[in-house]
């Protein structure tokens, strides 16, 4: 008897997480959340990006793709605001010329991970979902890359940002690991292990861009 | 028998509550540590040694195989292995999620295990994901990390370490491995009852080893050769990616505090 009670209680709470799960991306505040979204610029402006990037990476190989992804990356990507992130205090002894060899290798090794990157993707869609705006102007973008190879979404929160030229994605963040962040930690411990020099750091980023 | 598996539990009992004392005074060392600077590092110099060693034995071993595994052995298989293991791994789960305070996430876990381990063919098919179950995956480091007080931010988990073989960690979680290894059922069974090495703790840890390594394969390879300093990028991104994991623990309602630490994040004015 106590142990029937019991098995159907279980049965129900079963059904019951199964039926939530079910309904639960089709409920009506969850859509509502995804109208605003749509209509927002930092929501649009990733989209268009996310959707351009692929596009990209879809028909073109090699070369193409890669002045195809630099194109995007210019477009949406304010490269000058990543470059300096990711030189961190070491941006401000760069002289002038520096800073301008850094900027421009900077943009064209950034497209070339890019390229590579969703290159080996096949027929990924990035949706986004939710914006979050921050007190201090910037926006942070909820979406989801699917694949249709199946596998399991891949949350990507977006980082938009403006400074001066209206807004521009600043950063992306892959299961909690920030592009920004790993590429400046990557730089700074390779200026720091040569010498402190700004300069290694060009030299090897220039050098890398040639061989690719 | 039963006075040796008492005096065994008793002993594991001891090991546990050491280190997690070892965790707590670790955890304690930096409080009001922002947390936005890079990881601490203070034995870089021998990291860097095991870090160099893994990777050799990694180009030389492990990633070939992982290669393999990923190209030639069928999806299914490959997915019914990864459940395999991951139905070994759910009761470390259940018992970290009542020290996490979820006891009714712990008891979907268990249910999950009971459940896969029979009509799933001992774990071979996640029959529990199926009935609305789904897996959540959690461990020792993150409820150190939980719980390690409010003036430490998960990404400071006390000084980096690279380990022989298993890679990035930091006292943290390398205390949280030992706590893992030290309440894992299927570790205490086979010493208890005398399983064979070769037919069981072997299999285990080598599929376990070929299966992270290639579902791991995308992202490393991409970090890899998109950095200049790979052994400081991989600290960068695997303080951050456990410190996520953290933070979603801590602050499960409340995401804010995440977002206001990068607000105050000492970027270059």
């Amino acid at each position: 008897m106590s142990s029937s009670v019991h098995r159907r209680s279980v049965l129900r709470l079963v059904t019951g997480t199964a039926v939530i799960c079910l309904a639960g991306p089709g409920l009506p505040g969850m859509s509502f959340a995804q109208a605003l979204a749509e209509q927002d610029p930092a929501a649009q402006l990733v989209q268009r990006a996310a959707d351009q990037g692929i596009e990209v990476a879809r028909t073109n190989t090699g070369a193409a793709r890669e002045a195809g992804m630099r194109r995007v990356l210019e477009a949406y990507f304010d490269l000058d605001y990543i470059a300096r992130q990711t030189l961190g205090n070491y941006w401000n002894q760069a002289t002038p010329e520096q800073r301008q060899r850094y900027l421009k290798v900077s943009a064209s090794s950034e497209a070339h991970a890019y390229a590579e990157r969703f290159g080996q993707y096949t027929g990924q869609t990035i949706t986004v979902s939710r914006v979050t705006p921050r007190g201090n102007g910037v926006f942070i973008v909820d979406s989801k890359l699917t694949q249709s190879g199946g596998g399991a979404p891949v949350a990507i929160q977006w980082e938009v940002r403006n400074e001066g030229q209206g807004p521009r994605i600043v950063d992306l963040k892959t299961e909690g690991v920030s592009m920004i962040l790993t590429r400046r930690a990557d730089y700074v411990s390779f200026i720091r292990n040569n010498g402190g020099q700004v300069e290694a750091l060009i030299k090897e980023l220039e050098a890398r861009a040639k061989r690719a | 028998m039963i006075a040796s598996v008492s005096k065994m539990a008793t002993r594991v009992r001891c090991s546990v509550v050491a280190t997690a004392m070892a965790a707590a005074l670790l955890g304690g060392c930096a409080v009001n540590d922002t947390g936005a600077s890079e990881p601490w590092d203070p034995i870089e110099t021998p990291n860097r040694f095991i870090f160099a060693v893994n990777r050799a034995v990694d180009t030389i071993a492990i990633r070939p195989v992982a290669v393999l595994y990923r190209d030639w052995v069928p999806e299914p298989a490959q997915k019914s292995v990864r459940n395999l293991l991951d139905n070994l791994g759910e009761p470390v789960t259940a018992i970290n999620e009542v020290f996490q305070g979820d006891p009714s996430r712990a008891g979907v876990t268990l249910a999950r295990f009971v459940v896969n381990s029979t009509i799933g063919l001992a774990g071979l098919f996640d029959v529990a994901a199926m009935m609305g179950m789904p897996r959540t995956k959690t461990d020792a480091g993150q409820t150190i990390g939980m719980w390690a007080g409010k003036g430490v931010e998960p990404e400071n988990g006390g000084f980096y370490l690279v380990l022989p073989l298993a890679g990035p960690s930091n006292a943290r979680d390398a205390t949280g491995l030992m706590v893992d290894y030290a309440i894992d059922p299927f570790q205490i069974l086979p010493v208890a009852f005398n399983w064979d090495f070769w037919y069981y703790s072997l299999p285990r840890f080598g599929l376990n080893v070929i299966d992270y390594r290639s579902r791991t394969m995308f992202a490393l390879d991409d970090l890899e050769k998109n950095s200049v300093d790979y052994y400081a990028a991989l600290r960068s991104a695997y303080t951050q990616n456990r410190a996520e994991l953290i933070r979603a623990k801590r602050d499960k309602t409340d995401t804010k505090s995440e977002l206001e630490r990068r607000d105050n994040l000492a970027l270059v004015k």
